[in-house]
């Protein structure tokens, strides 16, 4: 097995370059926008019809489970615009002192799409109406109040935005992609930038799991910290792990042009210590023994990036930045 | 006891004839330090096109570097903690001085020449503590050690000479580290400065921020013909806040932070590498190469946009506004409109762009 896969990476040292920026982007990133935007539509179309909090769960998942295909890139006009969708860590409160606020002066913001826009980015997106929607102290609204209106509004301005980034990455930035190295292009001074960018968001987004996603509830030992999880809410902490871990592997597996069978292995080692994890919120983190399995969880996903980097980083030459991991 | 043979030597280098200057070397406009693809360290020479005018070798990555004003003669700092700097005669690429800096001392980072290149000023901070030093260095008697005194703070990364010519402005990063390695040491506690110095050393004016900024490490500096200074920071406490990275100063004056979009401020990653002005001297950019990007603002602290650009760090004012490299070997102009492609080297841009 692994002479086979000696011989296969040795084949493709010839022309790293020919790394699938295209196959990237037609296999997995622009057809992951499209899908989102679509789920986000519905979303919005469900909240038109029933705006209550259970009424709108089963979309609001949808919509959720959508962006994580694509949710983690950092790239192109995903790099401020994925903020708006999924406003997380939220380690300034921002979140929930915007929603307070609109709701307090029941600011008519809400009828006005354009206005909405540029409210905070913090008080936009999934994680505003995951509040909305699974929070005790906000979800038991009916439909004459006002977190109905918004509701509506933050739905019908996630469908705004989710049109929006799958535009801006089928009609504008898969085309810098695509030209990299081509004259004018400032962002991609060769085939091999857009191969190694591309790459580099799937080690990202990994990173953000294991650092973010998962070591922010853990904590400390001595201080763990559930409250901390993402998407806790709407119980979707250990989904998203299982989710961006996932898409990940599939944008690893669409950008290389060769199998990627240890990657493949450390998916399913992830996929395996997720099986073992109780509480899908995380919020069992205080017990030792589940702080554990989380710990176990985190090792995995990290174990993805060690396969990633053997099997696509080291065959062609790409390492973290310079820069970036050092420091002045 | 200095043997004859030292002796002369020493007096030979000493009065050697007189040094070659910049044109011999190509006439670079700036200077920048790079790692090539074998893994070597070389200190380059570019021109405003971004082309290399030389390339001689450095023994191990350095930190930044600075040019003296005529000589064709560059110090490199080594790497935090650093033990020594080298003083290189670009024109030949050999080191024609290693400094050392006194017992107890390292080299924190950045060094400038001074009076017209007579003086060369290291920032240092004491091993045991980090409490940060200033030294001067006399030039023409091969880099003798000639004073020392406070920066007024902890942790001093880079200082810059103010217009009038006498004033040193210094930022104290407010980081202990220990004395062997770069292990930081009082994030809980740090509390950086940017600090005005006269050429005794006697305090000026000092700003410190707010306590919410506290663990805002005030790093980079750029100064303004007129006395405006930027200051370049990195986030050391929570990430993910999405501070301000860049404040704008003129002594005697409150600061002004320049803030931009919570979302573009949390694309930084609390992360800002480098600062430099414009061309014009109307705006001041700042680079994360964390982030990948570079914040361009007006003097008045307004935000005027991102350009993105992977590893970006180095920066330095263009006749287009700005010129930047990376550690992809990219150097790309930033002008009014936006970001142009110059030039692609073999290499890894190192850190900084320092203008000669």
């Amino acid at each position: 097995m692994r002479f086979a896969l000696a011989f296969v990476l040795a084949a493709t040292l010839a022309t790293p370059s020919q790394a699938g920026v295209a196959e990237a982007l037609d296999d997995h990133i622009l057809p992951g926008f499209a899908s989102f935007a679509a789920a986000s539509a519905d979303l919005e179309a469900a909240a038109r019809s029933d705006c209550t909090a259970p009424a709108l769960a089963a979309s609001f998942h949808d919509a959720f489970d959508a962006w994580l295909v694509v949710g983690d890139l950092r790239l192109g006009p995903s790099e401020t615009g994925a903020l708006s969708i999924a406003f997380w860590p939220d380690t300034r409160g921002f979140t929930e002192k915007t929603l307070a606020s609109l709701i307090g002066a029941q600011n008519p913001i809400v009828d006005d799409p354009e206005a909405f826009a540029e409210l905070s980015i913090a008080g936009r997106g999934l994680f505003a109406l995951e509040m909305l929607l699974f929070d005790p102290d906000y979800s038991d609204y009916g439909t004459e109040d006002y977190r109905c209106a918004l509701a509506q509004a933050l739905a019908s301005d996630l469908a705004r935005q989710a049109a929006a980034l799958s535009q801006g990455w089928s009609e504008s930035f898969a085309s810098v992609l695509l030209s990299a190295g081509a004259d004018g292009n400032a962002r991609f001074l060769s085939e091999e930038e857009a191969v190694r960018a591309i790459y580099t968001q799937i080690l990202s987004a990994l990173q953000f799991t294991t650092d973010s996603r998962i070591a922010r509830p853990m904590g400390s030992f001595e201080r763990p910290r559930p409250i901390r999880a993402e998407a806790r809410r709407s119980g979707r902490s250990l989904t998203n792990v299982l989710a961006s871990t996932q898409a990940a592997v599939d944008l690893a597996e669409a950008l290389a042009d060769w199998p990627l069978p240890e990657t493949r292995a450390a998916l399913g080692r992830v996929q395996e210590a997720a099986e073992a994890i109780e509480d899908p919120a995380f919020g069992d983190v205080d017990n030792p023994a589940a702080r554990f399995r989380l710990e176990v969880l985190q090792q995995k996903v990290a174990a993805v990036t060690t396969a990633i980097e053997a099997e696509i980083g080291a065959p062609l030459g790409l390492s973290a930045g310079f820069n970036a991991q050092d420091g002045d | 006891m200095t043997s004859r043979r030292g002796f002369l030597a020493s007096l030979l280098a000493a009065s050697a004839a007189p040094r070659l200057g910049w044109a011999a070397v190509g006439s670079p406009t700036y200077l920048a330090a790079a790692q090539l693809p074998g893994g070597a360290y070389v200190l380059c020479g570019l021109d405003q096109a971004g082309g290399e005018t030389f390339q001689v070798a450095l023994p191990a990555r350095g930190h930044a570097g600075a040019g003296h004003p005529s000589r064709a003669e560059a110090v490199v700092f080594a790497r935090r903690p650093g033990y020594f700097a080298l003083v290189i005669d670009v024109a030949t690429g050999r080191v024609i001085h290693e400094l050392v800096p006194p017992e107890g001392h390292q080299f924190n980072g950045h060094g400038i020449y001074i009076d017209g290149g007579a003086t060369l000023v290291t920032v240092e901070q004491m091993a045991e503590g980090s409490a940060g030093r200033i030294g001067l260095w006399d030039v023409a008697s091969g880099y003798t050690r000639i004073d020392g005194f406070a920066s007024h703070g902890i942790g001093p990364h880079d200082a810059r000479l103010m217009p009038d010519g006498r004033t040193l402005v210094v930022a104290n990063g407010g980081i202990e580290t220990d004395a062997q390695d770069r292990t930081k040491l009082n994030l809980a506690t740090m509390r950086p400065n940017l600090a005005y110095l006269g050429p005794g050393g006697d305090l000026l004016d000092m700003v410190e921020l707010d306590a919410d900024l506290r663990q805002n490490s005030i790093r980079h500096l750029a100064v303004r013909s007129d006395g405006l200074v930027g200051f370049a920071m990195q986030w050391e406490g929570e990430p993910d806040m999405g501070w301000p990275l860049l404040g704008l100063h003129r002594m005697g004056q409150p600061p002004l932070l320049a803030e931009a979009p919570l979302a573009d401020e949390l694309a930084m990653r609390g992360y800002a590498g480098s600062a430099a002005f414009s061309v014009d001297e109307s705006e001041i950019a700042i680079t994360s190469p964390r982030g990948g990007r570079l914040h361009r603002f007006a003097t008045d602290g307004r935000f005027i946009a991102a350009e993105t650009r992977a590893d970006i760090c180095g920066i330095a004012p263009h006749p287009e506004g700005f010129i930047a490299s990376d550690g992809l070997g990219g150097m790309i102009t930033i002008g009014p409109d936006g970001a142009r492609p110059m030039a692609r080297h073999d290499c890894a841009w190192d850190n900084h762009i320092v203008a000669l």
